[in-house]
């Protein structure tokens, strides 16, 4: 009885794919699948992962692009710097051996390859020969443009990390050599697929939630013409303004508090007319160790151990989490009673002469697992506050910069959209014509948009991040902060990764 | 009446001749005999594996023999992979130890029996009570791959798989029941298990039954005492140096420090008593049914307080006999019941850690009197009281296991040299699981705080085996002929449930079922002897998994070997010096399919979880991702080359073997990268790389003195090991070696051309006293940054040689036997200091928290700085007595009692190393050994035991 052999999986969490699509319910669950990989890390609890050689927990898609963008810049400190990464990170002395690299790197090609494989499994021809009901099939064209839609932005999170990829798409077979795409390919490779499901999507608002609409595609587009420049040395203001347009005629309007897009309910509250696109979190169903929960845990006080207040253990992570001192000095004067300023100083000083004694910088509370009604998430670790990844201050912003960079659209609208922003943080100082500045705008993105994965991105943009334009503290591993040379402005590819795909080429400098 | 010599048990079926007629007659059921002789004539007593007699017959009724073991014959019997040999026969590096020889002491699981016996063989046992040990046959044969020897009891591969509940794969076996371990080192050897073979194989025979009628009890009681702890500061030091601040640069607020004097390793460790009981009965069942009947109870606490070990086992042999002993069938039928109760061993890390300075308990806490860092009701974040956290769970396991086998060997009556052998093999252990904390037991985790926590857990695993054979031997003229063709399949399954928390009503229980495995082989061997000088074997199985796909399901592995008897040849048969030389060549190919991964060949999906769901439109969908896959996976295959030689000298007063062996594993089952976006992970088990392994091995059995008062023999044993990774996937390195003290840290790595899981570490600067700075590194690669790139390779945990070396010293009723073993060059990573001593960590979040004294030495202040540097990598050399005891026997005490052996000892004696650590043998506190390969987190101690027993034989 030979035939013994060739088993199949007894577990009922497992399914052979040949059995999965014979219920077409399947569809939306592989394209669940697609997202959930933004929120978890695997599929056996918050400490399980379908990625190695990186913590479950740090290679989670929030959580190392809040790594990369955030705690690489200038707005957060990371107190215990023995876990692996973290201190090359915010130092700025990375290697390609770092793992949190890996993990960005790794997980958002994982992105791409889910996204590959749902749309392998919805061809024409599989779903004749499957005999698909025409409603599951009218839904699969939404389905597939929304794997287009994910696995383009993953693309875009590469070009602007590492300035290339892997590049594999649905005609790539499994554990092939894929080719390599530079960053003027990944630019018109996104463009043209962002451009091509444009029809196919669901119109703004009007996806359920937790999944992307058009305006998702509009604002991957938006960010990439904004940061054109850098990436393929090209002027495409004027195009960035029209997706701002796009995204705000599609009917989001700011969160009544600034607060609400930060809490345990802002996927309920006043927050779902703001938030463009989230990675979902729950503390029952979708347990994760991502960007939501490491804030709200981390950044509870070593002094303070305010942790009830969030929602949390009282002590939380006993002060992982700190603010730079640039960072907290751009809430002084006007913006003491600004809401977008949670910072917390007393008793602490602002500088941070040694970065694992916790009693020093001053922490913030801007994430928290309360409810806008006074209630609190269901557990007390893991958190049910979704992170806004895209969100529509974020536009606005965006808008009043690429007019000001010569992209058009109106002065009267920008500043209209900056003062809302003003107005909803019942800050009173209403800003005029004058003060709309580019430094103005990079000053106010970091207040409004702090501690939400976009920090490196503005900074490379204003050509502050790498060179002596503009030194924070622990920059380039001084206390005071020291000039990075150029070739920091992209990371390097993992070594594994290097390894393991012979057309991969290290960045120029590492 | 015929009796055995040394026990004065009954000879039955000894065969009684008056020499040079072929007048003669055999012993009955109670060695008596009856014989007509005339006064003059010779009688001549033989019997099986006894030293043959003759007396001359003088006359009177009755002439009383008793015959004695012939040492040499018995030796000569091997068991090999389906069959047996003769010593002299055999042709490839396989080496016995019987019952007699076995390893005394507190012996509680059987591997023990077997440490430090055989070259090449090493044995690592936790000090956790009845604990798994770390078996290595000449280091393995893999690096991802498992590295745990086959082990066969009775003819039965058993699982190396653990089950929740249990302490390990061996630790439900009564090792009083084994009669005989065989260790088959060599691919000529192991061949004969194809696929299963690269790690060498472990063949136990259970003990039979016997037609003499024999009762023994055994009885031991142990004491053990943890005699090491590792060095913390006490109270009274502990407020001296928080009051000397700032200590380096760390400024406390002494108002946290209380004023107890608290020892929390005392606290958490105790003096232990333990006990074992065994009765064996032997005899013929209805006059005609060879039986043996065994009960065995062990009783074991550990030296973690409320860690306790009981093991009930209840064993029969059956081996009747039919058709004038053409049929022989043996049946052995088992039951174990192991009850654990687990204690936590991170508990022992929390007692280093733990403040001094406050008290074990406290009246006005609200975590049931127990002293806790605590703001009112809630728990400060930083460690809990450790002896709370041990008093105040219960974590109980319980395995019953059943196994056993019954094999036929039927012997053709019309072609005597033919032999069917039939063997049915069941293995079962169900395992049930209740861990229990208490309400009061303090938590940072709001979900149970207050509520306590418990779950129900189970597993159950089967391995059913069906093995069947033929073999033909038969000498014509010169020539030996033994030929065994056969086949063989096995089946494991496993399923369980991860129980949900039975005080949460949110919480969801976690079943598994495990894909099955299945190995199907078909067999072959052919052993040729010319001259009983020259013999050649030659080895094939051909061997399919279901852990790979159709393409890549089945492997071949052959082998051969070669052995010319020297001494036979006529040049040296008038040798005074040698009395036995043998040259032995073998070589074979092997396979390793024993891989986690049991259907990573599948197009798969997974859905989460309860809690690793997504929502759409805050409704959970159950999302499905697709599985990491790898349709190519094949097996790894291991090509063994061995030289070896067997002597003998002095008429065999000394003995022993040497052995050269190389050990080449290609397509070595290896996780490593894969291109990021083509597969659904980054890295899966794939066949890459290759790892070399060569060895030297010697051993040297004596008799020193054997006289009727005085037996003197030892037994000396080396090895020399080097292990190389020779290739790699794309030469790139694999980090592997997680540590404690932050997240994720590694500090080992795999490299081209250094031994596996070699220590990667930063080269440490010293100021000009010679005192290590702190964070100050070597730029190796001189680019003027200190980063990654400047870790080398410092050494690695293997070690380059092994000594083995008991002595067994017999003078009249006394008996004294000891054992010691060395290791030369193993490395350790002391994660211990690594991660402890430091002062920043004499804060414990917003708390206090005690650190290792050895921080005086280095003054350093940051963990981070310093924990991967090189200091912390130790050479770890030791030699350790194992065992010594002393017994004395008091014979024919009366007509019930034949004897009596009362007996003492030492476990644990002494270890001689310079290794700061706690112990050089490094273990692991969880059952997954091969991943801490020389790093030393914190080790459950092995306490020092003395015994007393007792052996009655009735």
């Amino acid at each position: 009885c030979t035939d013994d052999l060739n088993i199949t999986p007894n577990d009922d969490q497992t399914v052979l794919s040949e059995d999965l699509f014979e219920d077409e319910a399947a569809y939306k669950q592989v394209l669940a699948g697609i997202y959930a990989n933004l929120a978890l890390t695997g599929t056996d609890g918050a400490g399980s992962s379908n990625l190695k050689n990186i913590d479950a927990g740090t290679s989670q898609f929030g959580r190392v692009l809040l790594y990369t963008q955030t705690l690489a810049a200038d707005q957060m400190i990371w107190s215990y710097e023995n876990d692996p990464g973290t201190r090359e990170l915010q130092r700025n002395i990375w290697t390609d051996q770092n793992p949190l690299l890996l993990g960005m790197f790794s997980r958002a090609h994982l992105s791409i390859a889910l996204a590959n494989n749902f749309l392998r499994e919805t061809t024409d021809d599989k779903l004749n020969s499957r005999n698909v009901s025409e409603s599951t099939r009218s839904e699969i064209v939404e389905y597939r443009a929304e794997a287009r839609l994910m696995r383009a932005m993953a693309y875009y999170y590469l070009m602007d990390l590492f300035g290339k990829a892997n590049f594999a798409d649905e005609t790539t077979p499994i554990n092939a050599i894929p080719e390599v795409y530079e960053r003027a390919q990944l630019f018109s490779f996104i463009e043209s697929e962002l451009l091509a499901i444009e029809s196919d999507l669901v119109n703004p608002r009007q996806n359920q939630y937790g999944r992307a609409d058009k305006a998702v595609g509009y604002m991957v587009l938006a960010k990439m013409y904004l940061n054109a420049e850098v990436y393929i040395g090209e002027n495409r203001y004027s195009d960035c303004i029209t997706q701002c347009e796009k995204i705000i005629a599609g009917g989001y309007a700011l969160a009544n508090n600034y607060l609400h897009n930060f809490m345990a309910d802002n996927n309920t509250n006043s927050a779902l007319n703001e938030i463009i696109f989230p990675i979902v979190s729950d503390g029952v169903t979708t347990q994760n160790f991502g960007p939501t929960t490491v804030m709200i845990n981390g950044s509870v006080g070593s002094l303070e151990v305010n942790g009830a207040e969030v929602g949390v253990g009282a002590a939380g992570w006993g002060g992982a989490l700190r603010v730079r001192k640039q960072f907290a000095q751009l809430f002084d004067g006007a913006f003491a009673n600004d809401d977008r300023n949670t910072l917390i100083s007393a008793n602490r000083p602002i500088d941070i002469a040694d970065i694992s004694d916790k009693d020093t910088g001053y922490i913030i509370q801007k994430y928290s697992n309360a409810t806008s009604t006074g209630g609190f998430g269901v557990d007390q670790t893991f958190v049910d506050t979704d992170f806004p990844l895209f969100r529509l201050a974020d536009v606005y912003l965006m808008y009043a910069e690429a007019h000001l960079r010569g992209g058009g659209g109106s002065a009267t609208t920008a500043l209209g959209y900056l003062n809302a922003l003003r107005t909803r943080a019942n800050n009173p100082v209403a800003l005029t014509s004058t003060d709309m500045t580019l430094d103005f705008i990079l000053d106010e993105r970091s207040r409004e948009l702090h501690w939400e994965a976009h920090r490196r991105q503005d900074l490379i943009r204003y050509n502050r991040f790498t060179g002596g334009n503009y030194n924070w503290a622990w920059k380039g591993n001084g206390s005071s902060g020291i000039a990075l040379p150029a070739h920091m402005a992209v990371y390097p590819i993992p070594s594994a990764s290097l390894a393991s795909n012979p057309n991969l080429t290290q960045n120029l400098g590492y | 009446k015929v009796t055995e010599k040394s026990t004065d048990i009954p000879l039955p079926g000894v065969n009684v001749v008056i020499k040079g007629t072929t007048t003669g007659t055999s012993t009955d059921f109670d060695g008596e005999y009856q014989i007509e002789a005339n006064s003059g004539d010779i009688l001549v007593f033989s019997y099986v594996g006894y030293q043959s007699v003759e007396i001359p017959f003088t006359g009177g009724a009755t002439l009383n023999v008793e015959l004695a073991e012939d040492a040499a014959q018995l030796d000569e019997i091997v068991i090999i992979g389906y069959g047996t040999t003769t010593k002299k026969d055999a042709t490839g590096s396989v080496e016995a130890i019987t019952s007699e020889d076995f390893t005394k002491g507190n012996i509680v699981t059987a591997e023990n029996l077997l440490n430090g016996r055989i070259a090449g063989v090493s044995i690592n046992t936790s000090g956790a009570p009845g604990s798994g040990s770390q078996i290595r046959i000449r280091g393995g044969a893999s690096i991802n791959g498992s590295n745990d020897p086959l082990i066969i009891i009775d003819g039965l591969p058993i699982s190396n798989d653990g089950v929740t509940g249990s302490r390990g794969v061996l630790a439900s076996i009564n090792p009083n029941d084994i009669d005989s371990f065989s260790v088959l080192k060599d691919a000529s050897a192991t061949a004969i298990y194809g696929s299963r073979a690269s790690n060498g194989v472990i063949i136990i025979v259970t003990k039979k039954g016997k037609s003499t009628f024999s009762a023994t009890y055994d009885t031991q009681y142990s004491f053990g005492e943890v005699t090491n702890t590792i060095d913390v500061f006490s109270g009274n030091e502990y407020r001296d140096l928080v009051r000397s601040q700032p200590i380096n640069g760390t400024t406390i607020d002494e108002s946290l420090l209380g004023g107890a004097n608290t020892n929390w390793q005392d606290e958490i460790f105790r003096n232990t008593v333990s006990s074992q009981h065994n009765i064996t009965m032997q005899g013929a069942l209805f006059k005609v049914l060879p039986a043996r009947f065994s009960f065995g109870l062990v009783n074991q606490e550990g030296a973690l307080r409320t860690s306790e070990f009981e093991r009930r086992n209840l064993s029969l042999a059956l081996n009747p006999k039919f058709f004038d002993d053409h049929l022989k069938v043996s049946l052995n039928a088992n039951l174990a019941f192991e009850d654990n109760r687990f204690a936590d061993a991170g508990q022992i890390g929390a007692a280093m850690r733990y403040d001094p300075t406050k008290t074990v308990y406290d009246p006005n806490s609200p975590f049931g009197g127990f002293y806790q860092h605590r703001d009112g009701n809630q728990v400060a974040n930083g460690t809990t009281n450790p002896v709370a956290q041990l008093l105040q769970r219960t974590n109980l396991g319980d395995a019953n296991r059943v196994y056993g086998n019954l094999n036929f060997d039927y012997k053709f009556h019309f072609l005597p040299e033919l032999r069917a052998v039939i063997n049915l093999g069941y293995d079962k252990t169900e395992a049930t699981g209740l861990d229990t904390r208490d309400r009061l037991q303090a938590t940072t985790d709001q979900d149970i705080l207050f509520k306590g926590e418990r779950r129900n857990n189970s597993q159950k695993r089967t391995n059913e085996l069906f093995d069947g054979y033929l073999n033909y031997k038969k000498d014509i003229d010169n020539i030996g002929l033994d030929l065994t063709a056969g086949y063989s399949y096995q089946k494991f399954t496993n399923e369980g449930v991860n129980g949900r928390n039975l005080t949460d009503p949110l919480s969801v229980d976690d079943f598994y079922t495990d894909p099955d495995v299945v190995l199907i082989g078909f067999f072959g061997r052919a052993n040729v002897t010319l001259n009983d000088k020259y013999a050649l074997t030659l080895t094939y199985r051909r061997d399919g998994t279901s852990r790979f796909s159709k393409d890549n399901q089945w492997g071949d592995f052959p082998a051969a070997a070669f052995a010319w008897t020297i001494s036979d040849e006529d040049f040296m048969k008038e040798s005074k010096v040698f009395s036995n030389l043998k040259l032995r060549l073998g070589y074979g190919i092997t396979g390793q399919q024993s891989i986690t991964e049991k259907d990573i060949f599948l197009n798969r999906y997974r859905s989460g979880r309860t809690d690793s769901q997504f929502q759409f439109d805050n409704e959970v969908i159950q999302s499905l991702i697709a599985s990491e896959i790898n349709p190519d996976l094949k097996w790894e295959e291991t090509a063994t080359i061995e030289m070896g030689i067997d002597y003998g000298l002095f008429d065999n007063k000394v003995s022993g073997s040497l052995n050269f062996f190389q050990k080449n594993s290609t397509d070595l089952l290896f996780t490593a990268s894969v291109p990021d976006g083509t597969n659904f992970s980054n890295s899966i088990i794939q066949n890459i790389g290759e790892l070399q392994i060569q060895g030297l091995e010697f051993s040297v059995n004596t008799d020193v003195i054997n006289t009727d008062d005085w037996k003197v023999d030892f037994n000396f044993n080396a090895t020399l090991l080097d292990r190389e990774v020779k290739e790699l996937a794309l030469g790139q390195d694999v980090r592997t070696g997680g540590i404690s003290g932050g997240t994720g840290n590694n500090i080992q790595i795999h490299r081209e051309g250094e031994a596996p899981n070699s220590f990667y570490v930063f080269k440490q600067l010293y100021d000009t006293n010679g005192n290590p700075i702190e964070g100050a590194y070597a730029d190796l690669n001189g680019d003027n940054v200190i980063n990654d790139n400047d870790r080398y390779v410092k050494e690695n945990p293997g070690a380059n040689a092994i000594f083995g070396f008991q002595s067994n010293i017999i003078y009249k009723n006394f008996d004294f036997a000891f054992n010691l073993r060395a290791n030369l060059g193993n490395y350790v990573y002391n994660n211990v200091r690594s991660s402890r001593a430091q002062y920043e960590l004499l804060l414990d979040n917003a708390v206090l928290g005690n650190i290792p004294t050895s921080v005086l030495d280095t003054n350093f202040q940051r963990t981070s700085d310093v924990i991967t540097s090189d200091v912390y990598v130790e050479n770890a050399s030791f030699l350790r007595m194992d065992n010594i005891t002393l017994g004395y026997t008091f014979n024919d005490i009366s007509k019930l009692l034949k004897s009596v052996r009362v007996w003492g000892g030492v476990q644990n004696v002494f270890t001689i190393t310079n290794y700061s650590g706690l112990d050089p043998e490094v273990t692991d506190n969880d059952s997954d050994l091969t991943l801490t390969l020389g790093i030393d987190n914190v080790v459950y101690p092995r306490p020092r035991t003395v015994l007393v027993g007792a052996n009655i034989k009735f």
